[in-house]
Formats: C-alpha cells, sequence, structure tokens
C-alpha cells in the first residue's frame, strides 16, 4: 500500500517536471530552424515559477467557474497522466481506468476550460471556445476509434495490458492497423496540442488563436495552473503515442535497474517524436480555420480504416 | 502579368478643358507639373463630374483658410489624368459667411474621409455628404477647427473624455459585434475594428482612426523649413524619405530650384532602399500571420541586411534625416555606394532562396490565394493606389506617371494583378522588390561625381506647390503654400493610407474572422500618416 502510494507520488513528480522540458525542447528546436537563439530550455519552468508569484487580475464579470477552471484543468489532466504507462507498463492507478477515463478526463478539462473562456463575456474567450468545442467535436471520435484499434489487439482497453502485450511484439508498429492508428493519432496529437497547422501556439493576433483566446483572461498562478496542465496533456498524449506502439524497452514492473534504463529511452522517444512535431510545424502554414475539420476528418478516416484493418488482417 | 486596358481614351488636361465645356474662370501653368483652375462654387459639383468621365482620378480635396489674406476659404480638388504628367488643381472659393462646400463623397467614395476631415478642420460643411459624421476629430471632442488661422496652436483645451461614437448597429439571429482595439496586442499602432459576424465569416467590418491625430499640419505653419523636413520624415515612420522627399520636393519647386542629377540619383536609390526593406519586411509578415514563421525570420534577416545598408549610406538605419530642400544633407564616399551594390547583390541571391522557400510552400499559397479578394471596380471606385491598388487592376505609379527624381533615367516595370487578392499583394511587392534592385542597379552604374546639393534661397512668399511621391505604401502628396519669413501658411499632407483604408472593409467582407489580420497585413497601412 505504501509502495502504491510512493509510487503515484513518483509518478506524479516525474510528469509535472517532465511536462515542461518537452514544451521547451519543442521551442528550442522551432528557434533553430528559424535562425534565432530562442528562449533556453528551462524557460517553460521559469515561466512557471514566475507565474505562481505574481498576482492576478480577475473581470468584474467572472463566475465561479472562472476561478474552478484552472483547477479542474489541472487534476484533471494530472489524473489522466496516472492511468497511462510512462516508465514502466505498470501505470500507477491503471486499475482505476482505462483509455476511455484518459479520453474523458481530458475531455472533462476541456469542458471546463471553454465555459472558463465564455465565463468572462468577453469576445475572444467566446471565439476561443467556440473554435476549440468545433474542433474537439471530431478530434474525439478519431482519438477513440485509434485506442480501439490498439485495445482490440490486446484485448484490453487497459493502457497497462496494451503496452505490456506490445512488448513481447517489438515489431507490431508495422501491422497496417498500428500504422494506420499512429498516423491518426498524430494528427490528434497535433490538433489537441494547440500547434500548427491547426493552431498558433505563437501569435499574438487574438483573432486567429483558439486554445490562447480562451485564456486570455487568465493571468498569475491561473494561468500558470492552465499553461501547466497544457504541457501536460501534451506530454499525456505523447506518451500514449510513444509507449502504446512503440514499447520496447519499457520496464514491466516497477524495479530501480530497467525502469532507469526505461526512463532514458522514455525520454529519448519523447525527444524523437517532439522533433517530428517540430518539423511539421516548422514546415507548415497553419490552415485556414474552416479547412482544420477536414484534416481532423482525415484522422478519423485513418482510424477508422485502422479499425477495420484490424479484423482484414487478423488472421 | 496582365495590363487592364481602361476603357476611357486617356488625353491630356489641355485637350479635355477644349473638349468637355467645363467654365474655369482661370487657367494657368504654375509649373511643368501643376495646372491652377478657377471654378465657380455652384459649378463644382458638375465639373467634377465631367472630368471623371473623362477619365481623370479625383486624387485629393483639401482645403486652406485664406481669410487673413481676405479670399475666405479656398478648396482644392486635385486631378490626374493617365496621359498628363501634370496635376490639375481645381481651386474654389468659399466665402466665410457660408461655410459650406457641395460634397462630391457620394459620387466619388474615395473622398469620403477627406471631405469630412476638411469640415472636422475647417468647419466648412460637406453638403450632401452621405455620412456627415465626424471623422478625424473625434465624437468627443469640443466644437473647434484647429486648421482655422484663427485657432491658435497652443490653445489648450478643457478635459474631455467618454467616447460617444456611435456604430452602425448589428441586428439579427447568430450575429455578433467583436470590438477589436484601439489597443492592441502587438507592437502596433492605435485603431479600432468593429466586427459584425455570424459565427466565423464577417458580414461588416467598421473602421475607426484617428486616434494619433497630432495636428501635423498645423505644426507645419509654425516650423522654420529646415526643421519641417524633419517632421515630414516623422509623419510616417516607415517612410521617412518618402514624406521627406515629397516635402523637399514641393519647397524646391516653390524655390524654383532644380537641384543636381546626383542628389536626383541618390534620392532614387534612397527611395528604393525603402521601399526594399519595407516590402521584404512585409513579405514576411504576411507569411508569418498565416503561421509559416520560418519564412518571417529569414525575410527579417534580409530586411536586416538592407537596414545595414541604409546605416552606411546615412548614418540612420531608418533613413531619418537624409533628404534637405536642395537634395541631401550628406554626400557618399566611392566606397559606400561600392558597398551598397556589394550588399545589394548578396541579398538578391538570399531572396530569391526567400521566394523560393516561400512559393515551395503549398499550404501559405492555400493560406493568401483567394483570401481578402478586392475586386478591381471597388478599387477603382475607392481610389486605391499603391501596392493594393496595384494588386486589383489599378495600373498606377506616380514613378512611371508622374517621374521625379532619377525615374526618368532608368526603366523598370509597374507590376498589375487583377485578382486582388492577399497572393497578389503579396506577388505585387515580391515583383517591385526585383524592380527597385534593377533601379539601384542603373542608378549605380551611372551615379557620376558632382554636387550633392544645391543652395536654396530663401521662400518667396506666397508660392504654391505639389510634391508627390510614388512611397513603398503608394501615392503621398504635400501641397505647400508658402509664407513669410521662409515659413509655410499650410501643409496639406495625404498618405496612401488614407486612401486605402476602406479597401480593407470591402476586402475583408465574407471571409472569416481568423482571416483577418492576414488580409489587414496585405494592405499594411500606416496609421500614423493617415491620422496626422
Amino acid at each position: 500500500m505504501i509502495e502504491q502510494v510512493l509510487l503515484v507520488f513518483f509518478h506524479l513528480a516525474l510528469v509535472l517536471l517532465l511536462s515542461p522540458l518537452i514544451t521547451g525542447f519543442n521551442r528550442v528546436l522551432k528557434a533553430r530552424v528559424q535562425t534565432r537563439q530562442g528562449p533556453s530550455l528551462v524557460q517553460p519552468y521559469r515561466d512557471l515559477y514566475k507565474l505562481f508569484r505574481k498576482g492576478m487580475v480577475i473581470p468584474d464579470t467572472a463566475s465561479w467557474i472562472f476561478t474552478a477552471t484552472p483547477f479542474v484543468l489541472f487534476v484533471t489532466t494530472l489524473l489522466a497522466s496516472l492511468l497511462i504507462p510512462t516508465i514502466s507498463a505498470h501505470a500507477p492507478l491503471s486499475l482505476y481506468g482505462g483509455v476511455l477515463a484518459v479520453v474523458y478526463l481530458l475531455a472533462l478539462g476541456r469542458f471546463f476550460l471553454a465555459l472558463g473562456g465564455l465565463d468572462t463575456g468577453g469576445s475572444f474567450g467566446g471565439l476561443g471556445s467556440s473554435r476549440e468545442m468545433t474542433i474537439s467535436a471530431i478530434a474525439e471520435p478519431a482519438l477513440m476509434l485509434a485506442v480501439f484499434t490498439v485495445a482490440i489487439g490486446a484485448g484490453s482497453t487497459n493502457l497497462s495490458t496494451v503496452a505490456q502485450s506490445g512488448l513481447g511484439q517489438s515489431w507490431r508498429f508495422l501491422a497496417p492497423s498500428q500504422m494506420l492508428a499512429f498516423a491518426a493519432l498524430f494528427i490528434v496529437l497535433i490538433a489537441e496540442t494547440g500547434r500548427i497547422p491547426v493552431d498558433n501556439p505563437a501569435t499574438h493576433l487574438e483573432l486567429t488563436m483558439i486554445h490562447e483566446a480562451m485564456i486570455l483572461e487568465y493571468s498569475g498562478p491561473y494561468l500558470a495552473l492552465i499553461e501547466w496542465a497544457a504541457a501536460i496533456k501534451q506530454l499525456v498524449l505523447m506518451t500514449i503515442l510513444v509507449n502504446v506502439f512503440f514499447p520496447f524497452g519499457l520496464s514491466v514492473d516497477w524495479s530501480p535497474g530497467p525502469v532507469l534504463l526505461s526512463l532514458v529511452l522514455f525520454i529519448f522517444k519523447l525527444l524523437l517524436l517532439s522533433v517530428v512535431v517540430a518539423a511539421v510545424e516548422v514546415s507548415n502554414a497553419k490552415m485556414r480555420l474552416f479547412r482544420v475539420p477536414e484534416l481532423l476528418a482525415i484522422a478519423f478516416v485513418l482510424s477508422a480504416l485502422a479499425l477495420v484493418s484490424t479484423f482484414l488482417f487478423q488472421g | 502579368m496582365t495590363q487592364p486596358s481602361g476603357p476611357i481614351p486617356a488625353r491630356n488636361f489641355d485637350e479635355i478643358r477644349a473638349s468637355c465645356g467645363i467654365v474655369f474662370t482661370d487657367w494657368s501653368e504654375a509649373n511643368d507639373a501643376e495646372i491652377y483652375a478657377g471654378i465657380d462654387i455652384s459649378d463644382l459639383r458638375p465639373m467634377v463630374a465631367r472630368l471623371v468621365e473623362n477619365g481623370c482620378r479625383l486624387a485629393s480635396v483639401f482645403a486652406e483658410d485664406r481669410t487673413t489674406a481676405g479670399s475666405g476659404f479656398l478648396l482644392y480638388h486635385v486631378f490626374e489624368s493617365l496621359n498628363d504628367r501634370r496635376y490639375l488643381l481645381v481651386r474654389t472659393s468659399i466665402p466665410v459667411d457660408t461655410p459650406a462646400f457641395p460634397s462630391v463623397a457620394a459620387e466619388i467614395p474615395a473622398v469620403n474621409w477627406q471631405e469630412r476631415e476638411i469640415h472636422d478642420w475647417f468647419g466648412l460643411v460637406a453638403e450632401g455628404h452621405p455620412n456627415p459624421r465626424r471623422v478625424a476629430l473625434h465624437d468627443n471632442w469640443p466644437e473647434i477647427h484647429p486648421l482655422r488661422k484663427d485657432f491658435p496652436i497652443d490653445t489648450v483645451l478643457p478635459p474631455f473624455e467618454g467616447e460617444q461614437h456611435l456604430y452602425r448597429p448589428t441586428l439579427g439571429e447568430g450575429v455578433f459585434q467583436i470590438p477589436v482595439g484601439p489597443v492592441h496586442a502587438g507592437i502596433i499602432e492605435p485603431g479600432h475594428f468593429n466586427f459584425a459576424v455570424a459565427g466565423e465569416p464577417i458580414l461588416y467590418l467598421q473602421l475607426r482612426m484617428f486616434y494619433t491625430h497630432k495636428g501635423t499640419e498645423k505644426q507645419f505653419e509654425q516650423l522654420p523649413v529646415n526643421r519641417a523636413v524633419y517632421l515630414a520624415e516623422s509623419i510616417s515612420g516607415d517612410s521617412s524619405v518618402s514624406h521627406g522627399t515629397a516635402f523637399c520636393q514641393a519647397i524646391e519647386r516653390a524655390s524654383g530650384i532644380e537641384i543636381p542629377a546626383r542628389a536626383k540619383r541618390m534620392r532614387t536609390i534612397l527611395l528604393e532602399l525603402e521601399r526594399l526593406y519595407n516590402h521584404v519586411g512585409d513579405i514576411g509578415a504576411i507569411a508569418n500571420d498565416v503561421g509559416f514563421a520560418v519564412a518571417n525570420y529569414h525575410a527579417s534577416r534580409l530586411r536586416e541586411f538592407i537596414l545595414a545598408v541604409n546605416e552606411e549610406l546615412s548614418g540612420s538605419r531608418l533613413l531619418r534625416g537624409v533628404v534637405c530642400p536642395g537634395g541631401l544633407r550628406h554626400d557618399w564616399e566611392q566606397q559606400q555606394t561600392d558597398h551598397c551594390g556589394a550588399a545589394l547583390n548578396r541579398f538578391e541571391l538570399e531572396f530569391a532562396e526567400l521566394m523560393r522557400m516561400i512559393d515551395a510552400s503549398d499550404s501559405t499559397r492555400d493560406r493568401l490565394e483567394r483570401t481578402g479578394i478586392l475586386h478591381p471596380d471597388k478599387a477603382r471606385d475607392l481610389g486605391i493606389v499603391g501596392v493594393a491598388g496595384r494588386a486589383s487592376g489599378v495600373d498606377r505609379d506616380l514613378r512611371r506617371d508622374h517621374p521625379y527624381a532619377a525615374y526618368d533615367e532608368v526603366s523598370f516595370q509597374v507590376p498589375v494583378y487583377l485578382e486582388g487578392d492577399v497572393l497578389r499583394r503579396m506577388r505585387v511587392r515580391v515583383d517591385e522588390v526585383w524592380q527597385s534592385l534593377g533601379i539601384i542597379e542603373q542608378i549605380l552604374a551611372t551615379l557620376a561625381p558632382g554636387s550633392h546639393r544645391a543652395a536654396v534661397p530663401p521662400l518667396p512668399p506666397n508660392c504654391v506647390a505639389l510634391g508627390t511621391v510614388e512611397g513603398w505604401r503608394g501615392e503621398i502628396m504635400h501641397w505647400i503654400r508658402t509664407g513669410s519669413q521662409g515659413r509655410l501658411e499650410r501643409c496639406k499632407i495625404k498618405d496612401p493610407s488614407l486612401n486605402n483604408w476602406p479597401a480593407l472593409v470591402e476586402a475583408v467582407e465574407g471571409n472569416i474572422v481568423p482571416d483577418f489580420p492576414v488580409i489587414n497585413k496585405s494592405f499594411n497601412l500606416s496609421y500614423s500618416g493617415t491620422d496626422r
């Protein structure tokens, strides 16, 4: 029991500390391609530290929803992170829920974020919320179908089981269903983390924003929670991608030796995926807003095909 | 590249005068660039209609207060004809006791704001104006007319606040208003944009400018000419050479002096360098607004390249304090011009590479093509000038149509497109970058040693003159009337932004809200130049 609790704390610390690093790494990569020096790798940590010490400006029109949103978002995202295997195939809380819980914990956070954007009555918040909901309405089914594909292969929706089943068969990711599902999930990752070509995280233009528009009214510690939650959500989605499709090197239990190796491999795989994400970002312009659903429809079709091919090539 | 053919045969003003049947009270050629004609106020509207029918373009409308000289107010309509290098300035006298003039804004929407400015600044009522609200002085200003001579510039107004402007109401189910500005998120100037939207599509955009109105035209009347040049350079910070040159050309014309050939060529180089750094910056900014940041950073690097050339030649990255009446403040050493030529050769290679990168990006093209279309008919009716005009089929370029500096010595093409979308506005800039490089190269090859500055005699009193420059944004006009002791009685400034803001309203209609920033950027208008 004590071990379980310690494990949860260890896992939380890992997710909390690692998530800003991925954000920082992505920015460093992009800056290099743009011939800029760019901010340092640890700038996201500095930003969080700075925001937590700052005062807040809360609009007069804000209700309790505005205050509750950062907490709900942060807690749900963190809970979701406990349900996925990171450096060990055993996720700390995997007994309490599988992939459906992960998807809907994230959806709950997004629901509150959209409410928080609408709550103050500002015009940009409403714009952002409506756009976010439009996009997530299509991104969510694509995500669901893609994870179902791998769940069918493993015979369980529990992500720990899925990762473990993958361990035995290192070349499984070459199966058509797996590749299609990976492609679909990659598009979902781009959309859900607000990256180009779906959203531009670096823009100052309120009229073009999606995620940033919803959180325009937030400042100080609340903003820090939201930013941190966004980084954790990115880590969660990236972890699902790397650990479910490429689980090799993943430790089967929590013994120190394999876990350390697993940690090194895990970070390596995440950084590799970040490079791919950054490459997509720097080589594309942002899509026109009305084209985004088309991109997500592609993700949906890919995951549907993945599901179908699971049965076709099962024999 | 397509050249639109105008339906009306272009003729010069003398032919038009002989055939159109308008009774001008006088007609005199002040110099080889300006014709001044007088007309009775009752003939004003028919005169404007006849000239426009004959293919003339009403370029500007402005007024001056001559009550101290006993002639009431004078109103000028500035016309341009495609086949004439001269401008026709038609003067109408307005008596002090009936401060009103017939408006032509209903027929020629291009002068909508300019006529309202005259109302705000001089208290002359534009009779029959379809939208006679205030524009230059906001609604909460007291009833003052600052450009009248009896309004002292040091007047301290009582404090006033509370902007009362009424926007056109937005009605209908699911239709919302999105107010944006005047304070914006980026480091840009203030302007208010009021969007009426149904979901994402924009139904209607209402603009509110003049938040940075500084009384610049009044300020010109206070300064000695040598200091007024600095004021001209700061009308719009990104067009300092263009505005400075337009002002100096007006002074030189009023003084009746010709500047040395070397000075003309040096000015040409500076004007083209200004065009280069702004166009390259804009090309990058357009790419940035569709999220293609890599192109923007490379464009910024290239812009920096030109800024370094500017500094090498003038000591000022943004080319301030360079031009002066009679020529330029400082001559260049051979070494400096050699450096300029070498740097531009390197720039040419890198710019070609940047354009290859942008052209290869399908996602960028997808965002720019058919976005923010300004139809050629609308561009013509609204009197859109410069880059925005040429992207919508308005084949006008002062460098070719009314040559100044050394532009009659060089050959260059004027790019014109008919599609009028964001992509074509960027294309015009790209084509002009190539043309500018060619112009500078031609000038550098012929830049012979000589005097860089002519002596300027004391300014003769009571002379009028026009100075026009095709700035990188479009047509810049400075009109002056000289006063006593080397000062100015009146300086009218027309920045191209003043013409082009209404084009933005037309271009965004039917587009979606997130495309507004890139449409706005493709026009890249100056708030400061508009507001003055």
